[in-house]
């Protein structure tokens, strides 16, 4: 080959690819509106991208997959976490725990925090061509042995549908913002349990976990009795 | 060395070196942070120190790779600078703006997008050093007879580069557009303007120790750069698959990416065809070891390990894990920090008018950086390998997976620390041949 024709391939090889890229963006443009919906990207979401850029979250958190991977991604946290338990760990993200990572308290104000939540909110619902991906399996929790009576089974329920796990562990699946429950019930008993869940605040007035008004009876005492079982 | 002139590229290489070594130092305490808890998370969290990380590493490469055109410019173009007192204005307004980024960083002055935290103001100040360096380089061009491929690669690379910049520059609303764009940065700099400039640098080194004609080493300058970015520029696909951008970009990202080792295995044996066939005896045996590693070791970390994660079905489990991080550390390690070595070992010593000089410690510094690099690399890639398994396989939860991981990060730190006693020598190396009496 020669030197020229070497140079005819590179100014038409680079020439036409980039016609291609370029036809490529100007198409996915045209999808953006659809895919990201963009009729919903309020000027709310705006200000949490702002709140977003501003704290510089991107450099601990991925989000898309993209950024630093020190902490987790953000594209599902609005649906795996919900609207509740991010607003109480935005305002106090950091850990008991000593040993556990933590993320530092960035004190943002009561208006970030809701610009940030819309902006997750607006981000949870992008067409990511299904990513994350759904895991293969999903790994078995060994929790303590529990003796299932139907009680403790539905009070189980309870605990999952109402997600306790976004804050609380127990057989160490969980989050960490409230105390591990692995072994709660041999400390508490039914009665203590169903008090705090009805009312935190009369136990700890400090306490950052919400009340659960929309529980009925019955499942405050299944809950209970599914938790003073834990030993 | 030729001309006066190119002694302005001195000083290029030695703030390059320090603030390769600056770099080090804050990755050894990034790592720290993932394997004990941060007792500085109070004064410098993770998310500053990394953005100083990176962009302390993109402030060497620049000052290497301006240092390294300031050198090469008027041999290739047998004429003085057009200008040296510009290429020293720009030298401290490229210093001064790096270093009021870094100092800004640790007050949270920044724009929050990752590898582009530099606030806007900062960004712009930038484009006025690039067309300053433009400037400059195309003023000496175009006082040349006889225009040569390395010379317009290297243009074409630079101001690539420079246009390349302005697409990180606007504020987007819309995440999924930020990060489209965002690709056109960071992607279409380290598998497109970077390669132009590392690739017309290198076949000028290789042009040098080697003797062979210019004809031939151009040639292949040519065709390489005609297929990094024939499968670049569309290879950017490979960073569209999850961002919320079509479906499609799994088949154009998936197969052009798929083809960008190609120019780089080409590299590998143009290199060591060139120094098979030399027509000089190569009295710079340091030089040679880098180059011949850093075409090696450019295969390994971007080709092999920028190919195990670039397909789709392979990415859609590692994207976004410590994968990208074991790619992106033995990449650019290979690309850009070898080259970078590989040039300031040819062109300083050069400068200096030294015929001959001591290359042990440059010996050592290429075995301890290139090996600990590598062990590093590994681990990060081990670690990411289980967090892709574990996290996204199993679905076990992020911060639980990360205490799997932990022996691979103390085995990064380790591996660091080691990479970092290199440095120190290379720094030490660079500031003694710098200090030389001519
Ligand atoms: C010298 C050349 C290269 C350098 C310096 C380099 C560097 C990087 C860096 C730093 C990232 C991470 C960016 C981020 O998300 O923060 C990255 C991502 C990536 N690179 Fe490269 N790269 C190079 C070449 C290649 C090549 C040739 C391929 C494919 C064959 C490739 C495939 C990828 C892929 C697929 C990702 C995305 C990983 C993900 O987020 O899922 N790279 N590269
Ligand atoms: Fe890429």
């Amino acid at each position: 080959m020669e030197r020229k024709t070497a140079r005819n391939f590179f100014i038409w090889g680079t020439a036409v690819c980039t016609a291609i890229f370029i036809w490529l963006t100007i198409d996915t443009h045209t999808t953006i509106p659809k895919r990201t919906n963009t009729d919903k990207l309020t000027d709310e979401v705006v200000r949490g991208k702002r709140v977003w850029h501003k704290y510089n979250c991107n450099d601990c958190h991925t989000i898309l997959g993209i950024g630093g991977y020190y902490s987790p991604d953000m594209t599902k946290v609005y649906s795996s976490r919900g609207e509740n338990w991010l607003r109480i760990f935005l305002k106090n993200p950091e850990s008991t725990d000593p040993q556990r990572r933590k993320m530092p308290n960035q004190k943002l104000s009561g208006d970030e925090i809701k610009n940030l939540i819309t902006f997750f909110k607006w981000v949870d619902a992008i067409d990511t061509n299904e990513w994350p991906p759904k895991p293969i399996t999903v790994a078995k929790v060994t929790g303590a042995p529990l003796e299932e009576t139907a009680q403790i089974l539905k009070g189980k329920n309870v605990y999952n549908q109402n997600r306790c796990d976004l804050c609380h562990r127990i057989g160490g699946q969980g989050g960490v913002i409230g105390p591990d429950l692995s072994h709660i019930g041999t400390k508490r008993d039914t009665k203590w349990l169903s008090n705090l869940i009805i009312n935190p605040k009369s136990i700890n007035p400090m306490t950052q976990m919400p009340a659960y008004p929309q529980l009925s009876e019955d499942e405050v005492q299944a809950l209970a009795s599914f938790l003073g079982g834990l030993k | 060395m030729v001309f006066e002139s190119q002694k302005v590229a001195s000083k290029y290489f030695v703030i390059s070196a320090v603030f390769f070594g600056l770099q080090v130092v804050v990755g050894l305490l990034l790592i720290l942070k993932y394997i004990w808890p941060d007792p500085l998370i109070g004064i410098i969290p993770f998310n500053t120190a990394r953005a100083i990380h990176t962009n302390l590493l993109v402030v060497w490469m620049i000052f290497g790779f301006m240092g390294g055109t300031y050198y090469i410019v008027p041999e290739e173009s047998g004429t003085e600078l057009y200008s040296k007192k510009l290429a020293n204005l720009q030298f401290w307004l490229l210093l001064i703006g790096g270093l009021v980024g870094v100092v800004g960083f640790l007050f949270g002055w920044t724009a929050g997008r990752p590898l582009l935290e530099l606030p806007v103001e900062l960004k712009w100040a930038i484009v006025v050093v690039a067309l300053i360096f433009i400037f400059n380089v195309f003023m000496t061009m175009i006082r040349t007879k006889k225009w040569t491929a390395i010379q317009g690669m290297l243009l074409g690379g630079i101001v690539m580069l420079a246009v390349m910049w302005l697409f990180g520059i606007p504020f987007f609303k819309n995440l999924t557009l930020d990060y489209y764009y965002w690709w056109w940065v960071i992607h279409l700099w380290v598998e497109g303007a970077w390669e132009l400039i590392a690739a017309s640098l290198m076949a000028f080194v290789l042009l040098k120790i080697t003797g062979v004609e210019r004809q031939v080493i151009e040639k292949w300058l040519y065709v390489e750069v005609a297929l990094v970015l024939i499968t670049g520029i569309i290879g950017t696909g490979h960073h569209y698959y999850w961002i919320g951008t079509p479906g499609y970009w799994l088949w154009w990202g998936g197969i052009f990416s798929a083809l960008e080792p190609v120019p780089i295995v080409l590299m590998v044996f143009d290199t060591l065809n060139h120094v098979r066939h030399k027509k000089l005896e190569i009295t710079n045996r340091l030089v040679l070891y880098w180059t011949v590693g850093c075409a090696l070791f450019h295969f390994f970390g971007a080709a092999v390990m920028g190919m195990l994660h670039t397909l789709p079905q392979v990415n859609r489990w590692t994207h976004g894990t410590q994968v990208t991080a074991s790619h992106g550390h033995l990449a650019f390690f290979g690309a850009y920090a070898m080259l970078i070595l590989t040039v300031i070992y040819y062109a300083l010593p050069a400068l200096k008018g030294l015929k001959q000089f001591n290359q042990r410690k440059g010996f050592w510094v290429f075995w301890i950086t290139v090996s600990m690099m590598l062990t590093l690399g590994l681990a990060f890639g081990v670690a990411g390998v289980i967090q892709s398994y574990m996290q996204r396989g199993l679905g076990i939860d992020f911060l639980t997976v990360q205490g799997f991981m932990k022996p691979w990060f103390i085995a990064v730190f380790i591996a660091g620390l080691g990479f970092f006693i290199g440095v120190i020598l290379f720094i030490i190396d660079v500031l003694q041949i710098a200090m030389k009496k001519e």
